[in-house]
């Protein structure tokens, strides 16, 4: 009996010990794939959209990839620009994955389309005075490579660029999407799905939940990607992820929590790489809070910023997923502020406090379950207690906290924010910009109101000398770190492994910058 | 023999019982179920969430925000929302999933396949060790073997499952090596295996290939042993207290006062007794893996229903969430009419 056992384990053994390694001509990409809502660049908002975007798409210009706040010309070949239009020349010769060529028509369709689905990431085009009605007059063809593109609002030339080369940009082809089109729906229930693009790859396959294969694009105009498939795996939960890139069954490993980060250091055959990444982590109070008048109290925010312990949190607590940066705009960005003006001082928060006449300063702290937040707001609730202000912790899952805030049915959160493009007018509009029109942004949910902030935002905007607006910037951000319901502190970096042979893998600090065309193994 | 023949008029009352009690049941079954979704809509409703800001987002323009909320009917009253939805139902349609945008239908079509694949293998190896653990501790109460079967089945209770799906793929797949990674298959052959019935198993053993098959078992066999673990638990649990009481009472004490040996107590006197409750405790056990599997799907990047169900309802994604209740529903309750009508069947002193 024992010798049938142990001859049957030993028959199991060997026959699934040789699994590991992936393919040779393909990549295998482990993440969690859930997040995903739409493939169609109208649509597509989530980190794994963007970023597969980035791969099957083109867009006009695009950041360059070894230097990110370079727009390098990518469809377009050129631009002459005015202060309200550009006229863009396309690049000769170039090709979607179908052989159709790139055409003036498929720039007015891809970016109208966007303003006439008028789906989550459409604001980014709106931005311009778009909207359904008028966006056809405002995209035109002007020659057989030519088109130009035009705009009402007070902006410059330089923020449209920007704008268009963000991913929701991306150019699609319309012959192959208008022969998919139903209900006149521009072809957005197939693009869901499929993909029409000119990029490195195009979709191959895409399995809800499960997996999203994509395959080369030898005619690229960009160049042919080095690997023949990418097979995106969805495994939501991290430390699988981990051991699939320890086992090698997993080229890339993607979005490791920090535990998981500290063991796969000095592993053999695996490299773990932390990757600067344009996320901030703030805490916000909502200054309108009929039982908790202090939360609007200036006096209590700066109190609040000596009450952060930034390096606490962010570099001995969540070590090696966070740097402290306590501006607007992060690392990475034109004009981002780097200095440290505040440092961990709880008994100068008690100082300030108790010179304000606040008695008893306390608040609820909403926040979403998911690693980091929770872990943040524990230790902040640590870090507000010795300065003696006493935080009393409720979380939730993701969606209520993010719901509960837009009702203003809150007096403080930790939250993240991310750029939509690149940029700073993106977080400007968000922490320095509460118009009356009722935009939801980071200053509306703190119910804080600048009406001065949020006319110097515009002006910032429509600033086309660049140093100038470069500075205008910078004075935005000293003006919200001086006194402002929202407490800037940390900066987010994104916790990535690959295994040691991979070469030429490029991840930037936008969500969308991750290139998979130079990969190789 | 007359007496066992019945006449016609008999048989004809038999038949119209019969179909009364289809019919009974049919619609019994439709009571639930509508009760059900009126239950699921009100709780997934009343919740603090906003399914619209789900969809979009919380960077999106209000112009968008409110576009998408007249899309999915959400600016109508609640009642009207509801009633839209029965109305697509009736016409077999469950709408449109917010989360994947794909037709709910298909994305249940999908996922199921892969949640009855593995509740089914692990049902199958659970009740098998079940059965035979419990047999085993009443065969000879207070002995080793009964000792086993209590702490398997305290194991199998106490020890939460994503930690030994952990543990189970540390120790099988990154040390030993004796089981493959996590999902159903290894990458090669997910995508060059052509598949149609939504069971890799059944798909790999279609193909004819030994390697696919043997790699479906290699991915396969992990998960359904933790599972099994879990169910075997709970019946070698129940049913051991069933047993037990039962070797209690006369027929079982008059059986070994005649000279029967305890194996023969236990396999020809007890087990028929019990067989009644034991098909309960079976057809309980299935339903609850085939909703209950969340976490093990997780671990294991398995796609079926219950990750499905799960992120739908972290969405808020109310089609998703209803379709899928509305199946565990209908399993649940077919499962009970079944297990009902096999121990009628069984146990002549349930008819």
């Amino acid at each position: 009996m024992k010798k049938l056992l142990a001859a049957s384990l030993l028959v199991c053994a060997s026959s699934f010990s040789a699994f590991a390694a992936t393919p040779p001509n393909a990549l295998v990409v482990a993440q969690s794939l859930d997040d995903v809502t739409s493939l169609d660049p109208a649509q597509g908002f989530e980190l794994t959209s963007v970023q597969t975007f980035t791969n099957v798409y083109q867009r006009l210009v695009q950041s360059d990839p070894q230097n990110p706040t370079n727009l390098a010309p990518t469809l377009a070949s050129s631009w002459e620009s005015t202060s309200n239009s550009l006229t863009i020349t396309l690049r000769k010769d170039a090709e979607f994955a179908s052989g159709n060529p790139v055409r003036p028509e498929d720039v007015v369709f891809s970016l109208g389309r966007v303003v006439k689905l008028n789906l989550a990431p459409s604001f980014i085009l709106t931005q311009l005075g778009w909207n359904k009605a008028n966006v056809d007059s405002h995209i035109h063809k002007i020659a057989d490579d030519k088109v130009k593109i035009m705009w009402d609002v007070n902006v410059g030339p330089s923020f449209v660029l920007s704008l268009l080369s963000a991913p929701v940009s991306s150019i699609v082809d319309e012959k192959v999407v208008m022969a998919n089109a139903e209900n006149g729906d521009f072809g957005h229930a197939w693009l869901n799905t499929h993909s029409a693009g000119s990029g490195p790859f195009q979709i191959k396959k895409y399995i809800p939940h499960e997996a999203l294969v994509l395959s080369a694009n030898k005619t690229s105009p960009g160049g042919a990607p080095k690997l023949n498939l990418i097979l995106m795996k969805n495994v939501p939960d991290a430390a699988t992820r981990q051991l699939l890139i320890e086992q090698g069954d997993a080229d890339i490993a993607r979005n490791l929590g920090s535990d998981q980060f500290q063991s796969l250091q000095g592993k053999k055959g695996v490299k773990a790489l932390a990757l600067p990444y344009a996320s901030l982590y703030y805490i916000l109070f909502n200054a309108k809070v009929e039982d908790n008048p202090d939360l609007g109290n200036p006096k209590f925010w700066e109190a609040a910023h000596w009450a952060f312990d930034y390096r606490g949190i962010g570099v001995d607590l969540m070590r090696g997923q966070f740097q402290v940066q306590q501006s607007f705009l992060p690392v990475g960005f034109n004009g981002a502020l780097t200095d440290q003006p505040y440092h961990y001082d709880p008994e100068k928060a008690k100082a300030i406090l108790k010179e304000a006449g606040i008695e008893n300063p306390h608040f609820k702290l909403i926040v979403s379950n998911q690693p980091p937040y929770l872990d943040v707001a524990q230790a902040l609730q640590a870090s507000f207690a010795r300065a003696g202000i006493k935080v009393e912790l409720i979380p939730g899952i993701s969606s209520q906290v993010a719901s509960e805030v837009k009702e203003h049915n809150f007096e403080a959160t930790v939250s993240a924010w991310g750029p939509d493009y690149f940029d700073p007018n993106t977080n400007a509009s968000a922490f320095a910009y509460n118009p009356e029109n009722g935009s939801k942004t980071l200053a509306w949910r703190a119910n804080w109101q600048i009406p001065e902030l949020s006319k110097m935002t515009i002006a910032a905007r429509a600033e086309t000398d660049e140093a100038k607006r470069t500075e205008m910037y910078q004075a935005l951000q000293k003006k919200v770190r001086e006194s402002s319901p929202i407490v800037v502190g940390l900066q987010n970096k994104k916790l990535v492994a690959i295994r040691e042979d991979l070469q030429g893998y490029v991840q930037g600090i936008m969500p969308d910058m991750v290139y998979y065309k130079n990969v190789s193994k | 023999m007359s007496a066992s023949t019945p006449s016609v008029g008999v048989k004809r009352r038999l038949w119209i019982g019969r179909s009364q009690n289809l019919a009974s049941g049919l619609v019994s079954l439709a009571l639930t179920l509508f009760g059900l979704l009126v239950f699921t809509f009100i709780l997934s409703r009343a919740a603090p969430v906003d399914p619209v800001l789900q969809l979009v987002g919380d960077h999106a323009s209000e112009a968008t925000y409110q576009q998408a909320r007249h899309e999915l009917g959400l600016d109508q009253p609640l009642p009207m929302q509801f009633l839209h939805y029965l109305g697509r139902l009736f016409q077999g349609d469950l709408g449109v999933s917010q989360l994947t945008q794909q037709p709910v239908v298909s994305d249940l079509m999908r996922t199921f396949p892969a949640t009855i694949e593995l509740a089914t293998c692990a049902m199958f190896f659970g009740a098998f060790f079940g059965i035979l653990l419990a047999g085993m501790a009443v065969y000879k109460p207070g002995s080793w073997m009964d000792h086993l079967a209590r702490l398997v089945s305290l194991l199998g209770y106490s020890v939460p499952v994503f930690w030994l799906g952990l543990l189970g793929l540390l120790l099988f797949y990154a040390t030993l090596h004796w089981s493959a990674g996590p999902g159903r298959l290894d990458d090669i052959y997910t995508y060059t295996m052509t598949q149609n019935s939504g069971f890799i198993l059944v798909d790999a053993i279609r193909s004819g290939d030994a390697d696919i098959i043997k790699n479906a078992i290699a991915h396969l066999w992990l998960p359904v042993a933790v599972l099994a673990l879990l169910s075997m638990a709970s019946i070698t649990r129940l049913l051991r207290a069933v047993m037990l009481e039962e070797t209690n009472k006369e027929y079982v004490i008059l059986a070994q006062a005649k000279g029967a040996s305890r194996l023969r107590v236990v396999v020809v006197h007890v087990f028929p007794n019990v067989l009644g409750t034991l098909i309960t405790i079976l057809a309980l056990s299935y339903a609850s893996l085939l909703e209950g599997a969340v976490l093990t799907e997780t671990v294991f990047a398995w796609p079926g229903l219950g990750r499905y169900l799960t992120s739908a309802l972290f969405a808020s994604d109310i089609s998703a969430v209803l379709g899928s209740t509305l199946l565990i529903g209908t399993c649940f309750i077919l499962l009970n009419a079944f297990a009902d009508a096999l121990t009628k069947w069984v146990d002549p002193r349930t008819r």
